[in-house]
């Protein structure tokens, strides 16, 4: 048990002890480090202008992924290495990444330029491929606002085929790897009293090294705050809107990470992340795997967590209407061992969980779709990538012929929780997929969903898209099955 | 080798990909320093009664709170109108303005100080739309007009005539780097304040008469911004004069750093435009009238609302010629944040409105709209006649568009887009191409000057100051460039300093893509003088006048870092090694350039004059793609082509391209501004406010530059590139509207700009008739008790 967290940044080791640990990353570089070459522009993970590696050790060697400095808070940090821009340059010689983006014009007033500087090295360590869209995937999450991307997108070509030296032999230090190594077999608990004039509170941080003890301080300690990637309470935290005495880090539980296909059920742990389930192999998750690949950029996937995503229960998630009309099932462990819900019946309200508060969510598991099922995922958003949806839903049947059977259909962003439509799916039942059967379900869909007016759509628009998206999978469905396409115009 | 023409990296290229380039809230704390910010009215409209202040001045790790009886000097600014309050008095405006500045030890405090306050304010009714301020006869300075013929006359005679209503969307300038200013104190009172500005000059002027210093008491510094686009010409002075009030107060030097979402919510973007228009044309599609009332939302002050809509008149004709034009601009006062600069000023919207006019032309008439923009593009002939009277010389605007034509493949692409959509069931296509005619030049006469310090050192390196700032653009390269083939010297010998106050005085905003134009020439003739004494020099040490070479200064020549008498070529001598020189025989080894730009001129009271030096043009081929059952809009292909004159740097001029048609393609697609029926922003960060992001640029993208052997003007034959390719993106706008008039021939649709996929999805609807929904968009905004919009007073032509 240790009362500091250990990590690296660059060449120097750090304990970092009592209320200290409770900042974010970028607070700690900008701030105690003087390092300020990491920016922080939006504090939200949605410029990517904090991008910095997170090395963490993998298979006997350190694996380095691009994350959002701005939305790790330290407690996610015990036993990692972090390389910021600074740490980029080898001997007094910039880095391909860094001689790219000066020769190719890919800094145009600079303050995004770190943040793509260390994106671009992220894509070099993880050997994203270098074809433009390659490129374009590697960089979603950075925003700029001068450049047009064109010239940073000449830079990344001109790195194809460079020579470069990666994080784990530009720092290869056998004693860093054991000591990160050690340091996910051990515990931390940081407490301390933070007063501020008259007022004090008691602040506990916890990171344990098992699923047991994990369970066992949530039990201890109403009012909890679970951090599993922090892509969502981190935010909440810079923006001032919480600020929790109690946290609990996941960053231990090795684990609760790993993706797993067996007898056409696949099991995921409630620590893995986006990346990790989007590299998850199977052919059958090619639909589920283009809606990651857009909801969200390298850098909150290297970070977010399904468990998060599930246990945050925001009604537009992008990853539930898919979670919905899989029926997948989330296993809740307590101190009295684990029970399995369908995650159909896991939200009870806006925010409202089938979550005792002595349980953590540890896994997830559904079983995949047969080959002859119809499964469409659909999210719709302001900006296609990298943007919280306006509308999202998942239509999954079996067609015999053009008859429907099984129809399973879920909706997201139109109530306070993503909704199944029974009525609609009951109606679907048995008819045959034509124009008029679609539009009427598309009538009957509206009528079961509740949506709101907010800053990314309109209610009226969300109704329609209720009835829309109906209409774009008939047409899609026709096109891929090679039935004769209506003319909409006559239509 | 001639330094100007060549791609060099951007002078910061270096530091900014290390992380060692530094922006103001980088700079290391000085002891003492103290933390500020501002406590900000949640209200748009209201009376100050009462506040917790003094509760809050007793809180721990609380140094000060200061509200505007603590301000020393006057509480009144503004460029054109002073009309803006930097703490107000007893009525707050906007949602976001600045009431009091809290001063504080640590981050933490200055969190607590703001969560705590307690403001007691008396609503008062607030203004938000356009509508609503010309209901309430809110404006903010006098209508201005330009005309020229006699608009009735022709509407009268018209063989086809058209009307309607544009709105066109504000836009958030999003620079990186939000707003900030660290200020030191200096001794006597005197006080040096870095600043993100575009306007150093004006901070050191703000700073002096709000603390009430005379302006030789301020030094006002800026080293680089991270982004300005406008949004730092007037509005870094609110957060300097903070930091400056903390500082006179405490002694101690105070730093004040905006974070993203209190940028976005308190600072002014760019105006939102309702303009009315009417035109006249032929079965042809020749325009023969056009009578447009401009209508812009100021927000709650001055600030440069009245020169942007006087460049929005200015660009209403955008590249075509208007035989008889009435232009009317009228800007209103309401509870937003004072609008602002931002590349283009006016400019975009002024040319979205004409060139929402032809479209609609072409649909009127069942014609492809770019062949009226040919038909009625400006010539070489008589028809290049401006409505404000400057004739369109030099240019190749009817070049550039039938380049751009055939090497689009314009019309092959037409006829195949056209019959795509009549059979396809998902998806609708569409392709436009539209010019851009941007004149370069300040509208305000005075600002056309710039000034330009160039120190040289004995060893023969150089530093050059100019009153420019350095945003991202490329300034301090294309400076040092001119400056290196000025003196005929490496660029590596020659830096470009910090901006500061001290060093250039008096300087204008840099803005108007003119920085440039005004620093780079003076800094030239900074250097010609300085040539001019040292070839006097070097005439008298490379004669030999026993051999018949008589000292001829006009005989010396500078290059490749050697200096030579063409007589004798061979006995050249170093430039470092003729400095050295120099500086023995006590010649002057420094010089401050002065440039002021030739000729311009323009009555604003009469609307008429020769506003502009010079134009920038140049015109772009969209097209897009649009799915239709989601509105969802991806931009495929766009091809750009521009006459930029001589480029001093290609590199940094593609960037300038290419970012700013992506800027502007925001501004029409994705970018918008939500509020709250209470005048709060909603969309006040990345999350909720969409710019472009890496998967929006097209995947075929393309971008040339013809050559104008007619433009023999200005620095070394350059033009200005900030903001004129921005207004490229208007071509993405209309190819939506081509795509939608293609569901209904003939039908007008009502698309608003942006075109977000929600507002194309609503006009798809409409068009397919399958919704009754109404035309009028569904604003967050409370519906004003107003239930029609009232029709704007005419003037009498």
């Amino acid at each position: 048990m240790r009362d500091y967290l250990l990590l690296y940044v660059n060449s120097t080791r750090y304990e970092i002890r009592g209320a200290r640990a409770y900042q974010s990353l970028t607070d700690l570089l900008r701030y105690d480090l003087a390092l300020t070459g990491t920016k922080v522009v939006c504090a939200e993970g949605d410029c990517g202008s904090c991008t910095v590696l997170i090395g963490r050790p993998e298979n006997g060697a350190i694996r380095y992924q691009g994350i959002d400095g701005c939305i790790q808070y330290l407690w996610q940090l015990d036993g990692r290495h972090v390389v910021t821009v600074e740490g980029l340059k080898e001997n007094g010689r910039l880095h391909p990444a860094q001689e790219a983006m000066v020769e190719s014009f890919g800094s145009q007033c600079g303050y995004c330029t770190p943040g793509f500087v260390m994106a671009l090295a992220a894509m070099l360590e993880e050997g994203t491929p270098l074809t433009r869209q390659g490129i374009k995937d590697g960089l979603t999450g950075n925003l700029c606002r001068c450049t047009g991307y064109e010239q940073i997108i000449d830079a990344a070509l001109s790195l194809k085929g460079k020579s470069v030296t990666r994080s784990a032999e530009r720092y290869h230090n056998p004693q860093m790897l054991a000591e990160l190594e050690a340091c996910a077999q051990d515990s931390v608990e940081i407490a301390y009293r933070e007063s501020w004039g008259r007022e004090f509170r008691n602040i506990r941080i916890s990171i344990p090294a098992t699923v047991a003890d994990a369970v066992a301080f949530k039990a201890k300690h109403e009012k909890t705050v679970v951090v599993s990637g922090g892509t969502d309470l981190s935010v909440q935290m810079n923006k001032g809107k919480v600020e929790p005495d109690t946290l609990l880090s996941l960053v231990h539980l090795r684990e609760l990470e790993g993706v797993s296909e067996n007898d056409d059920w696949l099991t995921i742990g409630a620590k893995a992340t986006w990346t990790d389930v989007e590299h998850a192999g199977s052919e059958s998750l090619l639909e589920f795997r283009k809606i990651i690949q857009v909801f969200a950029s390298p850098q909150i996937k290297n970070a977010g967590t399904l468990a998060g995503n599930i246990g945050n229960g925001s009604p537009i998630a992008d990853s539930m209407p898919f979670l919905y009309v899989m029926e997948a099932e989330v296993e809740l462990t307590g101190p009295s061992g684990s029970r399995w819900v369908n995650l159909n019946r896991f939200y009870h309200g806006y925010k409202q969980l089938e979550l005792r508060p002595d349980e953590l969510i540890t896994t997830l598991r559904f079983q995949l779709p047969e080959t002859n099922e119809t499964l469409k995922l659909y999210k719709v958003s302001k900006r296609k990538d990298l943007d919280i949806s306006n509308f999202t839903a998942g239509i999954r049947m079996t067609l015999d012929g053009e008859r429907i059977t099984q129809p399973r259909l879920a909706y997201g962003g139109v109530g306070p929780v993503v909704l199944r439509l029974p009525k609609t799916e009951r109606f679907l039942s048995g008819k045959l997929l034509t124009r008029d059967t679609i539009q009427k379900a598309g009538k009957l869909a509206r009528r079961e969903i509740t949506p709101i007016s907010d800053v990314r759509a309109s209610e009226d628009y969300r109704l329609q898209l209720a009835e829309n998206i109906l209409l774009k999978f008939y047409h899609e469905v026709r096109q891929e099955q090679g039935w004769p396409q209506p003319n909409t115009l006559s239509a | 080798m001639k330094a100007v023409g060549q791609n060099i990296p951007h002078d910061s290229a270096v530091g900014h990909v290390t992380g060692e380039a530094l922006y103001v809230d980088d700079l290391p704390p000085t002891q003492g320093e103290v933390l500020v910010d501002a406590i900000a009215s949640p209200i748009a409209h209201g009376k100050l009664l009462g506040n917790n202040f003094d509760e809050l001045r007793e809180l721990p790790g609380i140094v000060g709170l200061y509200t505007v009886s603590d301000l020393p000097g006057h509480n009144r600014f503004g460029v054109i109108i002073p009309d803006e309050c930097f703490l107000p008095e007893d009525v707050v405006e906007y949602v976001g303005q600045p009431i009091a500045v809290v001063a504080a030890e640590n981050r933490r405090a200055l969190r607590k100080a703001k969560q705590l306050a307690k403001l007691e304010i008396e609503e008062l009714p607030p203004v938000f739309t356009i509508e609503e301020a010309i209901a309430a006869r809110q404006f903010i300075g006098p209508t201005r007009t330009i005309q020229c013929g006699d608009f009735e006359a022709a509407w009268n005679e018209a063989e086809h005539r058209l009307e309607g209503v544009f709105h066109c969307n504000g836009q958030e300038q999003f620079y990186l780097e939000s707003q900030a200013a660290l200020v030191w104190p200096n001794e006597e009172g005197q006080i040096l304040i870095h600043s993100s500005t575009q306007n150093p000059t004006e901070i050191q002027q703000v700073v002096a008469e709000a603390l009430g210093l005379n302006f030789h008491d301020v030094i006002s510094v800026c080293k680089r911004m991270g982004g300005g686009f406008g949004g730092k010409e007037t509005q870094a002075a609110i957060p300097a004069v903070m930091a400056a009030l903390v500082v006179r107060h405490t002694g101690r030097s105070a730093r004040v750093a905006y974070t993203k979402d209190d940028d976005m919510r308190s600072t002014g973007k760019r105006h939102p435009f309702k303009i009315f228009y009417k035109a006249a044309f032929t079965a042809e599609g020749r325009i023969t009238g056009v009578e447009f009332d401009l209508y812009s939302n100021g927000g709650a002050a001055a600030d440069l609302s009245t020169s942007i809509m006087e460049r929005a008149l200015l660009h209403s004709d955008n590249a075509y010629h208007l035989p008889n034009a009435c232009f009317r601009g009228t800007v209103c006062k309401t509870n937003l944040p004072p609008n602002t600069a931002f590349r283009g000023f006016g400019g975009p919207q002024g040319m979205a409105n004409i060139e929402n006019v032809v479209q609609e032309i072409a649909i009127t008439l069942g014609r492809d709209a770019y062949e009226i923009r040919r038909l009625n593009c400006y010539d070489h002939g008589l028809r290049n006649t401006t409505p404000y009277g400057q004739v369109v010389q030099h240019h190749i605007l009817p070049e550039i568009l039938d380049r751009l034509e055939e090497t689009s493949n314009y019309q092959e692409r037409l006829q195949e887009i056209e019959t795509f959509n009549r059979t396809s069931a998902t998806e609708l296509r569409g392709l436009a191409l539209t010019p851009v005619k941007f004149g370069i030049s300040f509208t305000t006469r005075f600002l056309n000057q710039g000034n330009a310090l160039v120190n040289l050192y004995k060893d023969g390196t150089v530093q050059v100051s100019t009153g420019g700032t350095e945003m991202g653009q490329g300034l301090n390269t294309k400076i040092r460039q001119v400056v290196a083939d000025e003196l005929g010297i490496g660029y590596e010998q020659v830096r470009v300093m910090i901006t500061s106050t001290e060093k250039n005085n008096n300087a204008s905003p840099t803005a108007a893509s003119a920085g440039t134009d005004l620093n780079g020439m003076a800094a030239a003739n900074a250097c010609r003088a300085i040539r001019e004494r040292l070839a006097e020099f070097a005439a008298q040490h490379l004669s030999d006048a026993e051999n018949g070479c008589a000292a001829e200064s006009s005989c010396i020549h500078f290059g490749d870092g050697r200096v030579w008498d063409e007589r004798r070529p061979n006995a050249s001598i170093a430039f470092a090694e003729l400095v050295k020189l120099a500086y023995l025989e006590r010649i002057s080894l420094g010089e401050r350039g002065f440039y002021r730009t030739p000729g311009v001129d323009f009555n604003r009271d009469t609307g008429q004059g020769h506003p502009f030096f010079y134009y920038t043009t140049g015109a772009a081929v969209s097209e897009v793609r649009l799915d239709r059952f989601t509105g969802h809009l991806t931009l495929e292909r766009a091809d750009l082509l521009m006459d930029i004159g001589e480029s001093i740097n290609p590199g940094i001029d593609l960037g300038q391209t290419i970012g700013g048609f992506i800027q502007g393609v925001g501004w029409v697609t994705n970018e918008e501004l939500r509020y709250s029926n209470k005048g709060d922003l909603l969309s006040y960060s990345p999350t909720t406010y969409k710019i472009p992001n890496i998967q929006d640029i097209p995947d075929t993208f393309r971008v040339d530059y013809l050559q104008n052997p007619n433009h023999q003007v200005n620095v070394r034959r350059s033009k200005a590139i900030g903001e004129p390719p921005l207004m490229l993106c208007l071509s993405v706008w209309m190819a939506v509207k081509h795509a939608l008039s293609c569901v209904k021939p003939g039908a007008i649709p009502k698309l608003r700009l942006p075109a977000t996929g929600e507002k194309i999805l609503r006009c798809l609807t409409e068009l397919d008739g399958s919704t009754s929904r109404t035309e009028e968009e569904i604003p967050l905004i409370a519906p004003s008790p107003l239930t029609t919009e009232p029709e704007p007073k005419r003037a009498a032509a």
